[in-house]
């Protein structure tokens, strides 16, 4: 609620200072030119890198899962960052009629953008994003049942499988919406929710991809979700003064 | 912040809810055996009180007893690849009653369905021995008088796959 408040009450002082800027406007025209009395400020350009803590503990208490994702950040302009996650998973899923592990490994590239309007030496971020994603992975047929409604003969039993399927793949675009907040000097911690769409996936011939490293599970259609929450460490590479929209202003009556 | 944690706890739950946790597709097909009358080989023909029962069956159970019906569906034993089905014809009538055999030998092949119904199993009955039929060891004829394969795959329950003429 914090955040939400300072952001429309950021958004209405912006607001207010272009009103401010057009009377400016018209005095300065006929006065000289006066000298910026507000100090540049200064905001940090750098690469963050993290890790997904929710898949790092997940692989503590999930016996049938392990998973790692390191993300990394790299800040373009002042609102676009550039942005990737890395990762790989293994995870063995038993589902009521096939029991499989699937293992791969994926990459998501994107970009964010910060819709939040930092106060003072605040660098937090409320973003939105899109990501295009490729998994690499394999799967395996641990165990499956025959489906056969009509047991005349007796239930199936469950068959155990082993059945290796190599050389799969797919590949996607997220939308992601999340947050990022410094918690102390260049740390931060951040939480981000994604919605998948499926482009297009190699199949086995005789299986489903019914869970895709790095896009997840795959039951409802080519939709999926999935978030995380990361931990990062943000390392400073230079220093820019924020342009302020006056210079564009000044131009444009020169 | 408090707000998109709820948006998300909500989203969370619904996705929980999964439309395809039941299984309605086409799964491991029944064989479709169609009566005919030998003497208007064109025509179907409706059996009288047939008394279905495969050998091996579970619980030793009937399939059923089929009367003024001209198709009749049996199961496979999708464990085995030959299925025996003993075929009494008029068994109401312990005179008239007349037990004929038909044995179903194939192939089985797995096949993948989907997370719901997992696999099923399609038969495809062999070219040379498909399907045999013999007589019960009573003096009587047999009262089937020829069969036919209509389809050796045996892969849905859209079609006659043996036509059988009495």
């Amino acid at each position: 609620m914090k955040h939400i408040s300072k952001f429309t009450s950021s958004t209405i002082l912006v607001l207010l200072s272009f009103l401010s800027m057009a009377q400016e406007q018209n005095t300065t025209v006929k006065d000289s030119i006066k000298k910026d009395s507000i100090v540049p400020k200064k905001e940090r350009y750098g690469l963050r890198v993290g890790v997904d803590l929710f898949k790092l503990t997940r692989s503590f208490y999930e016996k049938d899962y392990r998973g790692l994702e390191l993300v990394g950040d790299y800040r373009l302009t002042r609102r676009h960052y550039l942005a990737a996650e890395i990762g790989n998973e293994d995870k063995t899923v038993d589902d009521d009629r096939v029991n499989f592990t699937t293992k791969g490994t994926y990459i998501k590239v994107g970009f964010d953008y910060n819709a939040y309007q930092n106060w003072g030496n605040m660098e937090n971020m409320i973003y939105v994003g899109l990501r295009y994603g490729v998994s690499s992975f394999s799967q395996t047929l641990n165990s499956y049942l025959l489906y056969n409604p009509y047991p005349y003969f007796g239930q199936a039993t469950e068959v155990t499988s082993g059945e290796p399927f190599n050389g799969l793949s797919a590949q996607w675009i997220e939308v992601v919406t999340g947050v990022k907040t410094q918690i102390f000097n260049n740390f931060y911690l951040g939480f981000s929710f994604r919605l998948n769409r499926l482009l297009s996936q190699k199949k086995p011939d005789t299986f489903d991809n019914l869970y895709i490293p790095g896009f997840n599970r795959t039951y409802n259609g080519n939709f999926g979700v999935g978030f995380n929450y990361t931990v990062s460490y943000f390392i400073p590479l230079y220093k820019a003064t924020v342009k302020a929209k006056k210079t564009a202003a000044k131009k444009q009556q020169k | 912040m408090k707000k998109i944690l709820l948006v998300l706890l909500i989203a969370f739950s619904f996705s929980a809810c999964e439309k395809d946790d039941i299984c309605t597709e086409e799964t491991t097909p029944r064989l479709i055996l169609e009566f005919y009358d030998i003497s208007n080989p064109a025509n179907t023909k409706n059996v009288v009180s047939l008394k279905v029962k495969g050998s091996g069956a579970f619980d030793d159970l009937d399939l059923g007893v089929f009367s003024g019906e001209s198709k009749i569906k049996l199961p496979l034993n999708p464990t085995a690849t030959t299925t025996k089905y003993s075929l009494i014809l008029n068994s109401a009538n312990t005179t008239l009653a007349n037990e004929d055999f038909i044995e179903f030998n194939y192939t089985t092949q797995t096949v993948y369905v989907s997370r719901a119904c997992g696999y099923k199993t399609t038969y495809q009955l062999n070219n040379q021995d498909g399907v045999v039929q013999s007589n019960a060891a009573s003096p009587d004829v047999p009262w089937i008088q020829n069969l036919t394969i209509q389809t050796n795959s045996i892969t849905t329950e859209n079609e006659t796959h043996i036509k059988v003429y009495f």
